[in-house]
């Protein structure tokens, strides 16, 4: 079995009297992108800086790529590309300059990758960084995750700021990065910014992961609104008593129902008359994942009272 | 290239700030030191004489009836040290706690760069714009002391004087940079730092006009710099020694505290 691109046990951050992780213990494999999903506060950037090795943890065990953030940062930290939401530098230098640089502390990255990432996500490198909307500033910091195709990806909330465009470019860019072989791991706190890319997704809550969920399985789980307009009008008794089907109702040749899960027996009961149209909303997954949030949420107070 | 490792990077971007400095204390000590043609008229003497001593030795006008102790007063006793130590304690503050502040440290010690590495390459940038600020002061001095009549001051006391000014300024820089790194708070930084350089003035120059204080003389960076008169006699050792060993010191001390904490959100 190969080792797991991140990896933490019961991983503890006490920030003086305030608890920022509680035990952790998180594994992404080479090659998925992990959708870390969490409220503001719950321990999503803790954890991303004791993976980068900006703060260190008071206790558990922690690897990235096989290595100690703590003892071999620096070799380690050659094969990440680190994005954070708020992406702040020194305003007075040009994209280009702090491209430059930041590529020469990695032992230098060629000019036109740096062009090619700019023209892709139409950024002007010449202009003062201070100069730049915070869109702009955002399309610098995503360069410079990406421009030297790291084996890991760190992205903290990476699309804020960013325009709808750009975040289905920044989609593609962490796809291409998946079919190129790198690990993504990404944090959010909404669903809708993960679940385009994500394999899985983990769920953090007062520093600790509560679930894992494949995004798969979670839309599979998701609860849809199903309409199929027949070429003849059909039975309701024939849906009602279907797995996964409920609140049927029949107005002449279309059905409606709601799908909760799996839509095979749908599919082939429908299957036995002619369907004209068949619809199936997208199912809202966030929706599905702050149910379950709160859910578990609630379990836990029970748990303490 | 300027933007190929935190040293160069570090005077790519202090560059302007650097060329001001640089300008601004040379033209300061070669202005006073113009002055001393004119120091030497009988009038002035008189005028001077008016003045109680103690103000004088406050400000480190101890003996203006010579080139080396009005240089030593004017030019190398007050403004010229006040600035550097005033560039330096920025200069070091901005190393670490300053960019720590602003949250631009994350970003680069995300990338494969030790945090011993990234702090040495920015002190080792504030010193040599200590070097460069003091070394221009030198030259400029040299080139003045024909036309200004520094008789019996010569390039060599000049030079030395100036090696230690860098040595002092060095010293302060340290401070800050040490209670940054130690801390990441630009406030205690530049707060402290500046705290112990105006004890350490007063230490220098005010209190061993107060009996049994004198001895505080003996802590100050500032008595360090100046003592043994090396305009008159050049380079000294114990000074600059004690200089050197502290900066070490706190160079060596604020970049261990900061390779062990957590850093600043």
């Amino acid at each position: 079995m190969t080792e797991s691109a991140i990896s933490t046990e019961n991983l503890v951050k006490t920030y003086g009297r305030n608890r920022g992780l509680t035990g952790l213990d998180l594994r992404v494999e080479p090659g998925e992108v992990f959708g870390f999903l969490g409220p503001n506060g719950s321990g999503k950037s803790t954890t991303i800086r004791i993976l980068l090795d900006l703060i260190r943890p008071t206790s558990g065990r922690v690897r990235v790529l096989g290595a100690d953030p703590r003892t071999d940062g620096v070799r380690l930290r050659r094969r990440i590309g680190y994005l954070a939401g708020d992406f702040v530098v020194d305003g007075r230098q040009t994209g280009r300059d702090l491209l430059t640089y930041l590529g020469n502390l990695r032992g230098g990255v060629p000019r036109n990758r740096i062009d090619e990432l700019a023209q892709r996500l139409g950024l002007d490198l010449d202009r003062r960084i201070k100069g730049l909307s915070k869109g702009n500033r955002q399309k610098i910091g995503v360069v410079q995750a990406f421009m030297h195709s790291p084996e890991l990806l760190v992205l903290d909330e990476p699309t804020s700021g960013l325009d709808p465009f750009l975040q289905q470019e920044f989609v593609a860019m962490v796809r291409e990065a998946k079919a190129a072989g790198q690990t993504v791991f990404m944090s959010s706190h909404v669903m809708s910014e993960v679940q385009q890319t994500a394999d899985r997704v983990g769920i953090i809550r007062e520093g600790r992961l509560i679930t894992v969920e494949r995004v798969e399985e979670l839309r599979e789980r998701a609860v849809r609104q199903v309409e199929i307009v027949f070429e003849e009008p059909v039975g309701t008794e024939e849906f009602a008593s279907l797995p996964n089907i409920s609140d049927v109702t029949v107005a002449g040749h279309t059905l409606r129902c709601r799908l909760d899960g799996r839509a095979d027996a749908l599919v082939k009961a429908a299957s036995r008359h002619t369907v004209l149209s068949l619809r199936a909303e997208e199912p809202d997954l966030e929706e599905l994942f702050f149910g379950y949030y709160s859910e578990t949420g609630q379990e836990a107070h029970h748990a303490v009272a | 290239m300027l933007l190929r490792n935190p040293f160069t990077k570090a005077l790519f971007d202090t560059r302007r700030s650097l060329f001001g400095w640089t300008v601004a204390i040379v033209a300061v000590g070669a202005m006073y030191a113009s002055f001393w043609p004119t120091m030497q008229t009988p009038e002035m003497t008189e005028a001077l004489a008016a003045y109680p001593e103690g103000l004088l030795e406050a400000f480190n006008y101890s003996d203006l009836t010579s080139a080396a102790g009005y240089l030593g007063g004017a030019v190398y006793g007050l403004l010229v040290p006040l600035l550097v130590t005033v560039f330096a304690i920025a200069a070091g503050t901005r190393a670490i706690a300053g960019d720590e502040e602003a949250g631009t440290l994350d970003l680069l010690l995300a990338h494969p760069v030790g945090r011993a590495r990234l702090a040495l390459h920015r002190y080792a940038a504030l010193l040599l714009g200590l070097v460069l600020i003091s070394g221009l002061l030198a030259l400029v001095m040299i080139a003045l002391s024909g036309p200004a009549e520094f008789d019996g001051v010569g390039a060599g006391e000049l030079a030395a004087i100036s090696l230690q000014l860098a040595l002092f300024g060095a010293t302060f820089g340290a401070l800050a940079f040490a209670i940054g790194g130690a801390t990441g708070s630009r406030a205690a930084a530049l707060g402290g730092a500046a705290a112990v350089a105006v004890l350490a003035y007063l230490a220098n120059s005010v209190l061993p006009q107060v009996d049994g204080l004198a001895w505080a003389q003996n802590l100050s960076p500032f008595h360090w710099y100046l003592t043994g008169d090396p305009l008159v006699n050049g380079l000294q050792t114990t000074g600059p020694l004690l200089l050197l060993a502290t900066t070490t010191l706190l160079v060596a001390a604020g970049t261990h505290l900061f390779t062990r904490r957590d850093l600043a959100v």
